[in-house]
């Protein structure tokens, strides 16, 4: 019997594990999540046959289909972050070399597969900058060492073995290795970035001590201005030269500089024809439809051969040419524009083919957006919203509204319903507004995850916030007040002053009316209030980098103003190890004063995190009932903040601390310390708890701590909050477990009533999202026994990753940086975007979906058995009284 | 290219503090509940704060002296004046001298202007530790439950792990913001300050020894064979016996009938 019970267990114990796998079938794959593969912009691209092959800044080598843009393969090599690839060679196999300044890996690749076929390394100890080429199947490695000499070695391209020894150049006028460049055999150097400079060229390879020395004058027309010198694409070795109006192309033909006497832009690109060599160039173009043209000339004489105007796409920047192929009649061009984005152009047609936008490889800023409901339902809702309480006003207007349903009716209806961005009932259909890096927003729809709409902002780039660069969203104002558009509003630095921009918009359409606003003031803090205006509008509260309050809109001012002595606000300047909270206490109407209330101060150790709970979020429970029926209420208090400080210390190496702090007072709530323990340090903060994780030195290996706050068995006061009134320090109880991956992202699933249970999200660096349950990291209590009676899971110290639990199933998701979670309408479902290289969409349901059938559910059998029961009850009835009547009669 | 700007690395959130009144008179009657509440209640943050100081893991002791200043005018740059000194002879054991002037009448009266008028009560202290570095950080407490409390508040010094003083902040011990309640002006002159000296607790570690025991007590258990279960049959299968009884019970009930159909 009482192995029975072993055995009953157990089953429970495996039946709890097994409700919180959510693994999906294969036949649901891609029912409601997709992913989008991006590589970067665009570094260097070569045609092949029906392939282009690209590696990007990103370091991604990777085959598009030339037909429609497609990625064939993608091979993602080492993080762009402090390695640059330096050379994309293609012969048999392709060739990459990349790395940093003392390492250089040279790898080749299979063309149709992608499959790495050999890999060797140039080892080198200095810190020079190296610079790459291939000559006649041979590569060649130049180190310009500056007023000194060029090292020149020579390697097989297939094995890396070195051919002769490395040769040294004499090169005492070589004074600044961005003057330099390199073409074909020729190192070509510019003296100065003026007009009296010299002109060096030497032929490194074949007659290494003849130097060639050209003074700049002859070259350029006007005497003003820098002079530049630029590399160009050619099989010959050729270079450009430009000054501010005049661009020159030269040829070195037999160590003697022949100059191209035609108009050239600066970035011109040459190829081959089946007769000649040809130049592409871009230029602006007077006709307001089709902006761009392509201009082919004779690269000999210089003759215009033709002129292209483009169908170039509004809306995207500036192009340049990365690659072309010319065949018999038509040719392609492959353009890579200022905001990151790769097109293919047909010509002579000069018909875009197909365009792939990478800016969406680098993520910033997300919100989730609901969509306005149909326009029948708004009329609808609008047919009982009336001003006037005149009987007559109210039925003219009824008739009107029901005038206009008819004909909507009749006639269809408008934009909105057409383009299918109406509201459904589970609020499954959203809009994921995101903004990137390069300033491009982006609206994605979570149905398809296709492109709703797209803007370019020029000249913007992100915050840098402790580490990590974001651009802010704010939801002014939802799609829920018809016929008031929902309004979103993106804070951003300016490229060039680092002032702050505002940009004002449409969610749902994309439309701005303002467009860019610039502040002129650089943004510390930016908070979006929660009081609505007459509008429904939220304000948004601005702190300058001198602690200066803005309003914006500004006409919000006086709204702002009655609720503002009861903002407090606090600032993070982690330069110096600062936490400072603040009030506006003595604000008056025109001017919003910041008065100190509270400071922390944790230098010399550097702040690594700063996080408060996600302000929609919402505690639905307030306690945890215990086993013996009472309640244990939760420490809820919207306020708190937590602070991850990391601090060098010469005994422990690194120490992590981590704060609670109440953001009004400043009153520490809890702290607690780890040594030997170091980043990269994730942290998550919901309801009455707090995940972090950290890696732990001593054991080699990364933890996760969960805390859980508690107010204990009396609450202190059940009505009101108040972060003033003191009355009980929380609880703690805390738990650690051994995390067996490399995590590099946490994030917390989000419902609307916060009923759901809530999952563990975390993004690890094999690119699968896992979702841990809470429930397995929830602490437990030490007098209270764990078991599947009480619910609960007895405490094992490593979490099982379980491959079930990848959210991502087999899609492997390159270089995450973000999880973003939001709400659907149904409270058992939460949205997740999943961004880095890749991007990921899905759903997930934490307690399963309990507020829903079953996609599977078999509808045709409940109508069947309910008919079949209905009718078996009336003809028993009929039976029975025919029975009975007999029976009478007997 | 140009140069980078500065950039100020601040980070972007908000806090809206939830401040009630409570003056009608549903809760003036409540009021002798409320107060027995608020007793026990400061009884729970002694014990609270207790534990942090016993559970002290500082490797090095040190004393901080701390100077506080306080402000009974609610300014955006206010004017200090002195409040007084404490001691903290020894962070481990978190033992703290206290001295303190009391208010004159001109300052009791600030203050419960300042009470009046829902405004803030602040203090600086200027922290020095024993190696002589100075710290300053300001706090603030809601001036109207510093009066209502009769100028009973406490003050946490938090630590860090190497004993750094990271943040002092003043508390005023109370389950609610403010009653309301007016405080007649001698109870507003004598401080009566409690200082915890509240320390960075070691984190928890991964429980890996406990759990191994656990399964090989287990692992143990299974190589000695079944225990004995030695409870009696009736508390073995109570929950098997039950519903059959039940269920006897329920067919007996009603079968007498069906003889007397026949």
């Amino acid at each position: 019997m009482a192995k029975f019970e072993k055995l009953l267990l157990k089953i429970t114990l495996i039946i709890i594990h097994l409700h919180y796998s959510f693994a999906i079938y294969e036949d649901q794959v891609g029912k409601f999540d997709w992913k989008r593969s991006f590589i970067g912009k665009t570094k260097f691209a070569e045609f092949e046959s029906k392939r282009i092959i690209v590696v990007t800044d990103e370091n991604v080598l990777a085959s598009l289909n030339a037909n429609n843009g497609q990625i064939v393969w993608r091979q993602v090599l080492e993080t762009p972050k402090d390695n640059t690839v330096k050379l994309l060679y293609i012969d048999r196999d392709i060739y990459t070399i990349n790395g940093a300044l003392n390492g250089w890996i040279v790898r080749g690749w299979d063309i149709m597969t992608g499959s790495l076929v050999t890999e060797w390394s140039i080892p080198t100890e200095k810190m020079d900058i190296s610079e790459f080429l291939v000559l006649d199947g041979r590569l060649v490695n130049i180190v310009p060492i500056v007023g000194s000499h060029l090292e020149i070695s020579t390697y097989y391209l297939s094995t890396g073995e070195l051919i002769g020894k490395t040769s040294k150049i004499s090169t005492p006028w070589l004074t600044d290795a961005s003057n330099c460049i390199f073409a074909k055999s020729y190192y070509i150097c510019i003296s100065s970035n003026d007009y009296s400079g010299q002109l060096y060229y030497i032929d490194f390879l074949y007659k290494s001590d003849k130097l060639n020395t050209k003074s700049l004058q002859g070259f350029l027309e006007d005497l003003l201005g820098p002079v530049y010198i630029l590399r160009v694409n050619s099989d010959r070795p050729a270079f450009l030269l430009a000054s501010r109006s005049t661009v020159k192309l030269i040829e070195i033909e037999n160590d003697n500089l022949v100059v191209k006497n035609y108009d050239i832009s600066t970035t011109p690109f040459i190829a081959k024809n089946e007769e000649q060599q040809i130049l592409y160039q871009l230029e602006a173009s007077s006709n307001p439809e089709k902006l761009i043209n392509v201009v082919t000339k004779d690269y000999t004489t210089g003759e215009e051969l033709s002129r292209i105007d483009l169908e170039y796409p509004v809306g995207l920047g500036a192009p340049t040419i990365v690659a072309s192929s010319s065949k018999k009649h038509n040719s392609f061009l492959l353009l890579s524009t200022s905001d990151n984005a790769l097109l293919l152009v047909k010509l002579p047609e000069g018909k875009v083919h197909w365009t792939r936008e990478e800016a969406l490889s680098d993520i910033v800023a997300t919100e989730f957006f609901e969509l306005p409901v149909s326009e029948l339902d708004a009329s609808i809702e609008n047919e009982f919203k009336t001003n006037s309480n005149n009987i007559i006003n109210m039925l003219v207007h009824r008739l009107t509204t029901q005038a206009k349903q008819l004909s909507n009716l009749i006639f269809g209806s408008q934009l909105l319903s057409d383009s299918g961005l109406v509201r459904d009932k589970f609020g499954f259909h959203k809009l994921i507004v995101v903004a990137t890096r390069i300033g491009k927003l982006f609206a994605l729809d979570t149905i398809s995850g296709s492109i709703a709409w797209s803007y370019r902002l020029p000249n913007v780039k992100p915050f840098n916030i402790l580490d990590e660069d974001k651009m802010l969203l704010f939801i002014q104002r939802t799609a829920r007040y018809a016929p008031l558009p929902a309004q979103c509003m993106l804070l951003a630095e300016d490229l060039i002053t680092g002032d702050s921009i505002v940009f004002q918009f449409d969610p749902i359409t994309g439309y701005s009316k303002n467009g860019i606003e610039k502040l002129n003031v650089k943004i510390a803090q930016a908070i979006l209030l929660p009081h609505e205006d007459e509008n429904q509008l939220k304000a948004v509260l601005l702190l300058s980098s001198n602690n200066d309050a803005l309003v914006y809109p500004s006409s919000a001012k006086s709204l702002v103003f009655k609720h503002i002595k009861h903002t407090h606000i606090y600032l993070s300047d982690s330069a110096n190890g600062i936490l400072k909270g603040f009030n506006f206490y003595h604000s008056t109407e025109d001017d919003f004063k910041l008065t100190p209330t509270w400071e922390m101060k944790f230098y010399p150790s550097k702040l690594v995190s700063v996080n408060v709970k996600h302000p929609n979020e919402r505690v639905h429970s307030q306690g945890r009932v215990l086993p013996d029926r009472s309640v244990y209420y939760k420490y809820v208090n919207p306020n708190l903040i937590s602070v991850a400080t990391v601090s060098e210390d010469p005994i422990h190496k690194h120490v992590l601390s981590i704060y609670l702090v109440d953001g009004i007072t400043g009153l520490v709530m809890y702290s607690a310390s780890h040594k030997r323990a170091k980043g990269p340090i994730h942290v998550v903060h919901s309801e009455n708890w707090l995940v972090y994780s950290y890696f732990n030195e001593r054991f080699r290996r990364t933890e996760v701590v969960s805390a859980e706050l508690y107010e204990g068995h009396v609450q202190s006061n059940s009505t009101v909050f108040s972060s003033h009134a003191v009355s009980v320090l929380p609880h703690v109880q805390t738990q650690s477990y051994i995390l067996p991956a490399n995590p590099v992202k946490f994030a917390v699933t989000l419902t609307e009533k916060g009923i759901t249970n809530k999952f563990l999200l975390i993004a690890l660096s094999t690119g699968a999202v896992i979702e841990i349950p809470w429930l397995l990291l929830q602490p437990r209590f030490n007098d209270i026994p764990c078991g599947p009676e009480e619910s609960c899971i007895p405490y094992m110290p490593e979490i099982p990753l379980s491959s079930e639990a990848i959210i991502n199933y087999n899609q492997t998701l390159y270089r995450i940086k973000g999880i973003e979670v939001a709400p659907a309408r149904l409270e058992s479902t939460s949205h997740i975007l999943v961004h880095g290289l890749d991007m990921f969409y899905t759903r997930v349901a934490p307690s399963k979906t309990f507020d829903v059938l079953k996609e599977d559910f078999d509808h045709l059998m409940i109508v069947l058995v309910l008919t079949g029961l209905i009718a078996a009850s009336y003809i028993t009835k009929y039976l029975a009284s025919k029975k009975t009547l007999k029976q009478l009669w007997k | 290219m140009q140069a980078n700007p500065i950039k100020t690395n601040k980070k972007l959130s908000i806090n809206n503090s939830i401040i009630t009144y409570k003056s009608n008179i549903f809760l003036i009657i409540n009021f002798n509940k409320d107060s027995t509440m608020f007793v026990i209640n400061q009884l729970a943050v002694l014990t609270a704060l207790l534990s942090y100081v016993l559970g002290s893991n500082l490797e090095h002791d040190g004393s901080v002296t701390i100077r506080l200043q306080q402000a009974l005018v609610f300014e955006q740059f206010p004017v200090w004046s002195e409040r007084g000194n404490i001691t903290i002879q020894s962070l481990r054991l978190g033992q703290a001298t206290v001295d303190q002037k009391p208010l004159s009448l001109e300052e009791q009266k600030l203050l419960r202007d300042l009470a009046a008028r829902n405004s803030y009560y602040q203090i600086k202290s200027i922290v020095t530790s024993n190696d002589g570095s100075e710290r300053t950080f300001v706090s603030s407490v809601k001036a109207c439950m510093l009066a209502e409390s009769e100028l009973d508040d406490r003050l946490s010094v938090s630590i860090d792990y190497m004993g750094r003083v990271i943040g002092v902040t003043l508390v005023v011990a109370s389950n609610s913001a403010c009653e309301g309640i007016i405080v007649p002006l001698e109870k507003l002159k004598f401080f009566n300050t409690v200082v915890y000296v509240r320390h960075s607790e070691t984190g928890p570690i991964p429980d890996t020894a406990s759990f191994i025991q656990k399964i090989e007590r287990e692992k143990e258990a299974k190589e000695k064979g079944e225990t004995k279960d030695n409870r009696s049959f009736l508390a073995k299968y109570w929950m098997y016996i039950i519903p059959l009884l039940i269920f006897m019970a329920i067919s007996s009930a009603s079968n007498p009938e069906a003889p007397q159909g026949q």
